[in-house]
């Protein structure tokens, strides 16, 4: 056994606990799970089925924590993992896996499947069978600050941006404030924007936040690789700067994985509480739209749908914000049938938009199908989401298909129509 | 062959013939030779009259009189009632005609004038609790009673499960103290007739051998007569076919039940209890327990009471919920041990665990 793969499965070894266990034990092989998938639903290819792409781990767990699994590993009737297979279930893991976690809401067992997943790639990263783009991303991260490689004169360039545009000038690193805020590297990049939108609409609220030079990027690669060690390393940054700034709440942008690093997985890889809380976006502007003072000077016209990101919405539980907050802005809110806690991933989420093998994007492209579907079977030429990763992907699958389609970003939105 | 005995039967409408036949099939009964038969007619007929035939005493202790009434009103007027007349019958409280001082006098002279000769039979158990208070006659404790009778005979004939082995006094909790007959005395030949009640002609052949031989049958380890006890219920029962083709009644009133399957599984106790009630069968050969659709409940064996409940049957689990109670520890404690060997296993896993770098996410 290579010393990489000795790793990876003493880190599977490791990360096996109870749930992992019951989970294991309790799974009847319904294969509910495929139907719950959306890239096993648009290739029909059983290998997607979620919990077979869990085969290693499962193998891991019954050769090192079961009787019947040791005495069959003893005798030669169960296989040890090899290098070979973990090659072999990379794309099982990380391409074709979100971590979407729709199958985890259809198990009738409640298999939490992704959470299992999660677990997987830690040995999965720590044996070299993570994937090469996820891994860029890691790096960067950790050597430069951004899975972009974006350093912080690109942020300042942004507020600077977001100053003049506004016309408020925007506190860095200021201690005492309400708010820190991050952002993720794409809305740095693609949706600066949002910068503005956020600063318009708390000038108009009144509350008072800060951006943090040492602390700006909200995402999480090591989280997403299945590196807790690293993923520990990332997060700290912003709880550092956080409490070093004394601020009550961090906000989380848009971008779905990044409030799921910063608000669930964060004080699990530090081993306590925070000192603060995290909220995302939506759930700032719920509270102050309840308040009232989200008014609308006027409305968006044209029919629009919603896209729920996984991560913030099935995952994170921000489920009852985004609904009142379209209906807010929008006219035409027309509901689809699988929403909100039930939507469809756009494909690309969990590190999948940072692969870009061809095998990888050519899978994400097929599995897009779906948000087509639903985009065409609603008739409308406008879709709203509130993540920046979701954004990124679907207008690659817009592009890919050759969509007319308009994509929206919903604190965005609300800023446009904000009364003055 | 004449005689007192022959001259009474005849009286009474029996014949010779059918004398001669039931000694016949009371020797044939105890397995003794055919020609045992002959010689017990002969000595049954040859009982001189009452005051030279062998005395009987009969002393009841901790008893329903449930054995009395077996051997006389069941079988009344048949043959087996009428052997009496070859034996003497000094005291029996419940059959004879005098009472208190006058029955005490009968006792006592039987005793004296036939000392170290009569048979002394005894049914009920003794109590020793409360030094022997719980039963009492003309103010002495049955154990006073019993150790007094039992000094002059020649043998006793523990009547009935109670003398026998204690029977439904010793029940548990056993309130009174209550032991067997062969508890107390030693030093006499003690032969036990167990039942509840036992089966009269069970009663009668011992006592004809007795008078025929002068001796008592061949008994087994429980002092039971072999003849009589050899076999056990199940192994002559006529329903034994179905027990070896795995045909069960379930309940008292299904199909199998109708169909007069094995009881086994409503708690027949027959494999394991010894006695002739499949082959002699009760009331003059009528029917039996196991023939009127109830499992036999074991009563000729000792302790019967205490085994466990006549519905359960033999080979269920005498208590199911302790043995899953039990089975519950011996997997939870296997369960601990298992959890324990693999916390074991995690942490080293954890000890070994290296603090994940950039590096190592390259092979």
């Amino acid at each position: 056994m290579s010393a990489s793969l000795q790793k990876g499965i003493n880190a599977l070894k490791e990360v096996i606990d109870a749930p992992v266990a019951s989970y294991f034990n309790s799974c009847v092989h319904c294969g509910l799970c495929a139907e719950a998938c959306l890239f096993y639903l648009e290739t029909g290819d059983v290998k997607y089925t979620p919990i077979h792409k869990l085969e290693p781990l499962r193998r891991v767990y019954e050769q090192e924590y079961t009787l019947l699994g040791r005495l069959g590993k003893m005798v030669g009737l169960s296989k040890a993992v090899t290098d070979d297979e973990l090659e072999e279930w990379k794309e099982l893991v990380y391409d074709s896996c979100t971590m979407c976690g729709r199958c985890s809401m259809v198990c009738p067992v409640g298999n939490d499947i992704v959470y299992m997943v999660r677990k997987l790639r830690e040995g999965m990263a720590v044996s070299g069978h993570a994937p090469d783009g996820i891994k860029g991303a890691t790096k960067r991260t950790v050597e430069i600050g951004g899975p972009m490689g974006l350093k912080w004169p690109a942020v300042a360039n942004v507020i600077k941006k977001a100053e003049a545009a506004t016309g408020v000038s925007i506190n860095v690193d200021k201690p005492g404030v309400d708010y820190l805020v991050l952002l993720s590297s794409m809305e740095i990049v693609n949706y600066p924007e949002y910068l503005e939108a956020l600063v318009k609409i708390f000038k108009k609220a009144g509350i008072s936040f800060t951006l943090a030079s040492d602390a700006f990027e909200a995402t999480n690669a090591g989280i997403q690789i299945g590196a807790s060690d690293i993923a520990k390393v990332i997060v700290s940054r912003i709880i550092n700067s956080a409490e070093k700034l004394g601020v009550k709440y961090v906000l989380s942008p848009e971008c779905g994985h990044a409030y799921m690093a910063i608000r669930w997985e964060g004080p699990n890889l530090i081993g306590r509480p925070y000192k603060f809380e995290v909220r995302h976006v939506l759930e700032v502007l719920e509270e102050l739209r309840q308040k009232g003072v989200l008014k609308m000077k006027d409305k968006f016209k044209e029919p629009l749908i919603l896209h729920d990101p996984c991560q913030i919405v099935r995952r994170g539980g921000v489920l009852e914000a985004p609904e009142p907050l379209i209906q807010t802005v929008a006219e035409n809110y027309i509901p689809i049938v699988d929403k909100q806690k039930w939507n469809w991933c756009c494909g690309g989420g969990g590190g999948a938009s940072a692969i870009h093998t061809e095998e990888a994007e050519a899978l994400r492209a097929k599995a897009f199908r779906i948000k087509k579907r639903q985009i065409e079977e609603s008739g409308v030429n406008t879709m709203v989401t509130f993540c920046a990763n979701c954004r990124i992907v679907i207008e690659e699958g817009f592009d890919h298909y050759e969509m007319n389609t308009q994509l929206l970003g919903l604190t965005e939105l609300l800023a446009e129509h904000l009364e003055d | 062959m004449q005689g007192p005995l022959i001259d009474t039967l005849a009286r009474q409408g029996v014949t010779r013939r059918t004398f001669f036949k039931y000694c016949a099939t009371l020797a044939s009964l105890m397995a003794l030779p055919p020609s045992a038969g002959r010689a017990m007619a002969e000595a049954m007929a040859a009982a001189p009259a009452a005051s030279r035939r062998p005395s009987v005493i009969w002393l009841p202790f901790q008893e329903c009189t449930g054995c009395t009434e077996s051997i006389t009103r069941s079988h009344s007027p048949s043959i087996e009632g009428l052997i009496f007349d070859a034996i003497s019958l000094d005291y029996q409280e419940t059959l004879m005609a005098a009472a208190g001082h006058q029955a005490e006098e009968a006792l006592h002279n039987a005793m004296k004038e036939n000392e170290g000769k009569y048979l002394l039979i005894v049914d009920g158990s003794v109590p020793l609790g409360l030094d022997g208070a719980y039963s009492c006659i003309a103010g002495k404790t049955n154990l006073e009673s019993l150790k007094e009778a039992a000094k002059g005979a020649a043998a006793i004939v523990a009547m009935g499960s109670c003398a026998a082995f204690g029977g439904i006094p010793k029940a548990n909790p056993n309130p009174t103290g209550a032991v067997a007959v062969s508890d107390i005395i030693k030093d006499k030949p003690i032969i036990n007739i167990p039942g509840c009640p036992p089966i009269p002609v069970v009663i009668t052949g011992v006592l004809a051998h007795f008078l025929t031989f002068g001796s008592l049958p061949e008994l087994d380890k429980l002092g039971r007569p072999k003849a009589f006890y050899g076999e056990t219920i199940h192994d002559r029962c006529y329903r034994r076919p179905f027990y070896d083709q795995g045909k069960f009644a379930k309940t008292f009133d299904d199909e199998g039940a109708r169909k007069g399957w094995c009881l086994f599984e409503l708690g027949c106790k027959g494999p394991v209890t010894y006695n002739a009630c499949a082959t002699v069968k009760w009331n003059g050969g009528t029917s039996w327990p196991v023939e009127s659709g109830h499992g036999c409940l074991g009563c000729s064996e000792p302790d019967f009471w205490d085994g466990g409940g006549f519905y359960r049957a033999l080979s269920m689990p005498a208590d199911p919920l302790k043995m899953a109670a039990t089975a519950a520890a011996v997997g939870a404690a296997a369960g601990v041990a298992i959890t324990f060997a693999n916390r074991a296993k995690k942490s080293s896993a954890k000890a070994a665990h290296e603090t994940v770098t950039l590096a190592d996410l390259e092979k």
